[in-house]
């Protein structure tokens, strides 16, 4: 696996993947949908499979002496390791908002910790249905991520839409307040939960339709 | 030729798919040998090879290399032999050297000696992309790669195709030497008769993904004749025999087993070479 992993960031990796952790910068902007921030990796690893298929990748590494489905573990590996990442490099830009300007978010939800368990619940979202759809035939990209991007934009929107008009919600969790630091850790948890049973299962669903597809 | 240990068998192979079939392919590979599995485009010839190596998943038969079979054992069997298509056409937008050391980690009998002696034999610049790289020197490359691991299997699907003859040339000339010093066997296949005839010691011949013979090259060929005569030589008994017919302006040419000599006595047979025979073959159809 260890030697997987290193063949993806030496040959597979994106460079935009890297540069696109930098739109973490976006969580200074005083009014804005933070989600947005998050969404670029997804475009990021949208782009480590188009230059997978640019690159015949998928012929090398199935030649390679491993079992197939441990190509997709390794995949799944590269992507989970961006996600994280870009979560943890907006963490110090999320506490630079809020000191260097403690007004309202008026687009959405404040940068606090419950924001961060939704970014995970959306990219659990978005790794549950890019991935298995792509490797359904190991080829298509296109059509699995615009149907990811919708599968997202319909969670952000009924997560938003539900904060903003159900006020128990908004007082707690679209907050700076520490009073509600309880109740936006319990969306944090349940937001890491959530992103590893999904991508786990993700997992197991792409390796068995990887296995099944010829080549 | 000396040592006839089967290293590969392919049994009763069957795929099928909405417009074409593999029907019952089998063969099997000698230790110390080239084999040259034939046939024109769209016969079925990738979709074997890709089958041996479980690309493509077969519906019914088996692989076996070295006794164990491909389905059970594929890593393990996967680090003794190479499969390529035509040349490296992966990251060509990377060095080689970038590549090579990737590659390298999953061998466990990597021998950077061997690669290094590869790279300066093939004249392959390390710092070189392989998209810089000509055609042939992209089979070479893969040759490198595949022999650096003590490859002892070197499948290759097209590795001549779009190359100009010099360069073809160069690189049966590598095969011979690679299956001359005992380094590793050879199955590769193509649509080109001379390269056959150039280094082949066995012959496959796929059709409408049916193996019509596989065999020894030099049986194979002996085994046809080729035979032409005028119009009122082509009596009922030879119509019977005579495979991919043709007549033009009162004459007829053809070709027969070799065994039926006999019933074409009297008429001009000649040697037959595998184009020839392919030609014919297909021209039957």
């Amino acid at each position: 696996m260890k030697d997987l992993l290193y063949k993806e960031f030496k040959l597979a990796m994106h460079p935009t993947c890297f540069i696109f952790l930098l739109m973490a910068f976006m969580l200074l902007i005083p009014n804005y949908p933070y989600y947005v921030a998050f969404f670029y990796q997804t475009l990021g690893i949208f782009f480590i499979f188009v230059g997978g298929q640019a690159n015949n990748d998928v012929y090398f590494t199935t030649l390679l002496p491993v079992p197939k489905r441990d190509t997709v573990k390794a995949r799944f590996g590269v992507i989970v390791i961006m996600e994280l990442a870009q979560i943890v490099v907006s963490i110090p830009f999320a506490i630079l908002r809020n000191s260097l300007n403690p007004l309202e978010n008026q687009a959405g939800m404040e940068a606090n910790i419950a924001l961060f368990g939704l970014v995970f619940m959306m990219y659990a979202i978005f790794n549950m249905v890019f991935l298995p759809i792509f490797y359904k035939t190991a080829f298509n990209i296109g059509l699995p991520y615009v149907i990811a991007c919708g599968a997202m934009a319909i969670f952000v929107g009924a997560a938003e839409a539900s904060i903003q008009l159900i006020p128990a919600l908004k007082t707690t969790l679209d907050t700076l307040n520490p009073n509600y630091l309880p109740q936006q850790l319990a969306v944090l948890l349940f937001g890491i939960l959530v992103f590893s049973f999904m991508t786990t299962l993700a997992y197991l669903k792409s390796a068995a339709l990887f296995e099944k597809i010829d080549l | 030729m000396e040592n006839k240990r089967e290293i590969l068998s392919v049994k009763d192979l069957n795929k099928s798919y909405d417009a074409f079939n593999l029907k019952n392919v089998s063969l099997t590979l000698q230790a110390g040998s080239i084999m040259g599995f034939i046939g024109r485009n769209g016969a079925g010839k990738s979709t074997t090879l890709k089958s041996m190596v479980n690309l493509v998943h077969s519906d019914s038969g088996s692989v076996q290399f070295f006794g164990m079979d491909i389905k059970t054992h594929e890593s393990e069997i996967k680090q003794r032999i190479s499969f390529a298509f035509g040349g490296v056409d992966y990251y060509l937008q990377k060095k080689l050297g970038t590549i090579t050391s990737v590659y390298k980690r999953f061998y466990d009998q990597w021998d950077e000696k061997a690669y290094e002696d590869y790279l300066k034999r093939f004249e392959l610049n390390p710092n070189k992309k392989v998209k810089e790289l000509s055609q042939g020197m992209r089979v070479k490359y893969g040759l490198a790669l595949a022999l650096s691991h003590h490859a002892e299997i070197l499948i290759l699907d097209e590795p001549t195709s779009g190359l100009d003859p010099v360069s073809r040339d160069e690189i049966l000339n590598i095969f011979a030497d690679v299956v001359d010093s005992k380094q590793a066997s050879i199955l590769f296949s193509t649509h080109i008769t001379s390269d056959l005839d150039k280094c082949a010691d066995e012959i496959t011949y796929i059709k409408n993904g049916e193996i019509l013979v596989s065999e020894e090259k030099d049986a194979f060929v002996d085994s046809y004749r080729l035979v032409e005569g005028s119009m009122d030589q082509f009596t009922e008994a030879i119509k019977s025999i005579i495979i991919g017919c043709h007549e033009r302006r009162g004459e007829f040419s053809g070709l027969i087993r070799s065994k039926n000599c006999e019933i074409a006595k009297g008429i001009k047979c000649s040697p037959a070479d595998l184009e020839s025979i392919m030609v014919h073959i297909e021209r039957r159809a």
